[in-house]
């Protein structure tokens, strides 16, 4: 039955699948889901890097893999040229201490969470990261699915913005309910709406991950307060006053109330709002006179200096 | 489906075996579920060995957590049971159509095509769950989290695609009845102002007793049956605790 246990396997570790006999080199741990474990492996015959995520469970893992199988298939039909599909690589089992343990391969993707990369580039490239997650979602909803569990570790950023969405163990077809989500980002947290898998439900989320990255303290202000008080207006609220939030105020208010046709009339209004120009971010203010004398003085001593160690 | 979730802070203290009541409940085709709750102090040796072997007589899960992580405690425990319900249910015509044992032992091609119909009766199946809520004296400070969670729940339970319903019991009652409905079936809490109305917090945690309670409830919808009645006539209306059964 499902008795979760802990994986904990050291570099080097050689994994034989059991049905096609794959073989991978366990590399590093690269994160732990819900459901299973992400480890960094090396193919064996081919020497490429590849990611592999085990299962704490048979079933929660193949209706994971059923829903990448069918992301595949869906994207093979529409002949989307730019998405690679090679996503999944191979699924199989893996036995250890004579339990078997699911598994499936997945491309290694290189980035960083949502929240590290921008506090490294700059909130301001939440502009670009933004567009990119919102037509990652727009092309999962066209297809009938609904990623549920959107939230900023969840997100995966390349070094210009380029967003991947990690763990789809929480993706479900739209009309079924949200199988799962965490607090924050969930519209029932907030007493905004259900939990059924629908293209709002994921512009929610995505506006309180916005919302979390700009403005936390306030968010977290309103998150904590008496269950039965949170509501949308809180969040509604937030967006009127936060200056942080200014930049995206009309698209977080539409997607909070869920005001949006489609997901395709969400990421236009993000590109209207993004390419505005910013408002000028105060000028580099010019350097003042105080340095550059004191500049002037110190290389004065220096040649000085110089002169007078270079006389003997 | 039918689901009972028990949720509580300790021990038994009075009555038959919770071990034995949840053993009867799975006969009935009633799966047990507990979720201990070790906030203030911990829960002690004895009572998560009491949980788990609840769960395990019950033919459910049984998970200890603390009140910030409760709702999501329910849900999970909620949705794997009825996942494992059906998932044994496939197991037993795998063994008959294919002579194997189990989806592990499926090649992952055939598996997915298992895990298909899994996914889809698992969403669709009609569901009930019935809380059951310890409600003795040192439960008192987590029942303002308590209600929290089962509202929470509810609303996904509302998302799923077949009908779910809840009812909510807490024991014992403040005439040392067993069990005392709080909340009869529904679909929707919005309506429900307060879910625990009038808690006379008693020291007593007659756990067996309640969960043997609930059961007739799931077969008769009252509490109240009077022994003689051998078929379910629903003549009292469900709401409202009404306990004194006949010894």
């Amino acid at each position: 039955m499902t008795t979760s246990f802990k994986l904990n396997l050291p570099q080097g570790t050689l994994i034989t699948g059991r049905w096609k006999g794959g073989r991978y080199l366990i590399q590093r741990l690269l994160g732990q889901g819900a459901n299973g474990v992400v480890y960094l492996v090396k193919q064996v015959d081919s020497a490429r890097l590849y990611a592999l995520k085990m299962g704490f469970d048979t079933v929660d893992i193949q209706s994971e893999i059923n829903v990448l199988k069918a992301l595949q298939r869906q994207g093979k039909r529409l002949g989307s040229a730019k998405r690679d599909l090679t996503y999944l690589v191979e699924v199989d089992d893996y036995s250890l201490q004579g339990r078997e343990i699911p598994f499936y391969v997945m491309r290694y993707i290189k980035g960083e969470p949502l929240r590290v990369f921008l506090s490294r580039r700059g909130s301001q490239w939440l502009d670009v990261a933004g567009l990119n997650l919102l037509r990652q979602l727009r092309s999962l909803h066209v297809s009938g699915w609904v990623f549920g569990d959107l939230k900023p570790e969840n997100v995966l950023v390349g070094s210009y913005g380029e967003v991947e969405l990690i763990d789809y163990g929480g993706v479900s077809g739209m009309g079924r309910s949200v199988k799962q989500f965490t607090e924050w980002y969930d519209r029932g947290f907030w007493n905004a709406g259900g939990r059924t898998a629908e293209a709002s439900y994921d512009w929610f989320s995505f506006a309180v991950v916005c919302i979390h990255l700009l403005a936390e303290q306030p968010l977290k202000q309103a998150a904590t307060q008496l269950p039965q008080m949170r509501s949308s207006s809180d969040l509604l609220n937030l967006i009127r006053t936060e200056s942080a939030l200014e930049r995206y105020r009309e698209w977080l208010r539409r997607a909070v109330e869920g005001e949006f046709q489609d997901t395709a009339e969400a990421c236009l209004l993000w590109k209207e709002l993004v390419l505005r120009p910013r408002p000028e971010v105060k000028k580099k203010a010019a350097t003042p006179v105080w340095i550059i004398s004191a500049f002037a003085v110190s290389v004065t001593l220096l040649i000085y200096s110089l002169y007078l160690a270079l006389r003997f | 489906m039918r689901q009972i979730m028990l949720i509580t802070d300790g021990c038994s203290n009075v009555g038959e075996s919770p071990v034995m009541a949840a053993a009867l409940a799975r006969q009935e085709g009633i799966t047990v579920n507990v979720v201990g709750i070790v906030d203030y102090g911990a829960i002690g040796e004895l009572g998560s060995q009491e949980i788990y072997e609840i769960a395990r007589a019950g033919g459910g899960m049984s998970q200890l957590t603390g009140t910030e992580r409760l709702a999501q405690t329910m849900q999970m425990l909620t949705r794997k049971t009825v996942v494992q319900t059906v998932q044994q249910a496939v197991n037993k015509e795998l063994r008959q159509i294919l002579g194997r044992d189990t989806i592990e032992d499926l090649p992952p091609d055939k598996r997915s095509r298992v895990v298909e119909v899994i996914d889809e009766f698992s969403e669709s199946t009609p569901l009930q769950v019935a809380l059951l809520i310890d409600a003795s004296a040192s439960m008192k400070p987590k029942l303002a989290a308590v209600e929290e969670a089962i509202r929470d729940m509810m609303l996904s339970l509302g998302a799923r695609k077949g009908q779910s319903q809840l009812a909510v019991f807490h024991f014992p009652g403040p005439r040392s009845e067993d069990a005392v409905l709080d909340v009869n079936w529904t679909t929707d809490l919005g309506s429900v102002k307060a879910i625990f109305q009038r808690l006379v917090m008693r020291g007593a945690t007659p756990t067996g007793p309640a969960i043997k309670q609930v059961m007739e409830f799931f077969r008769y919808g009252t509490l109240n049956r009077n022994e003689k009645e051998a078929w379910p006539e629903e003549s009292d209306e469900g709401e409202g605790m009404l306990g004194d059964y006949v010894v």
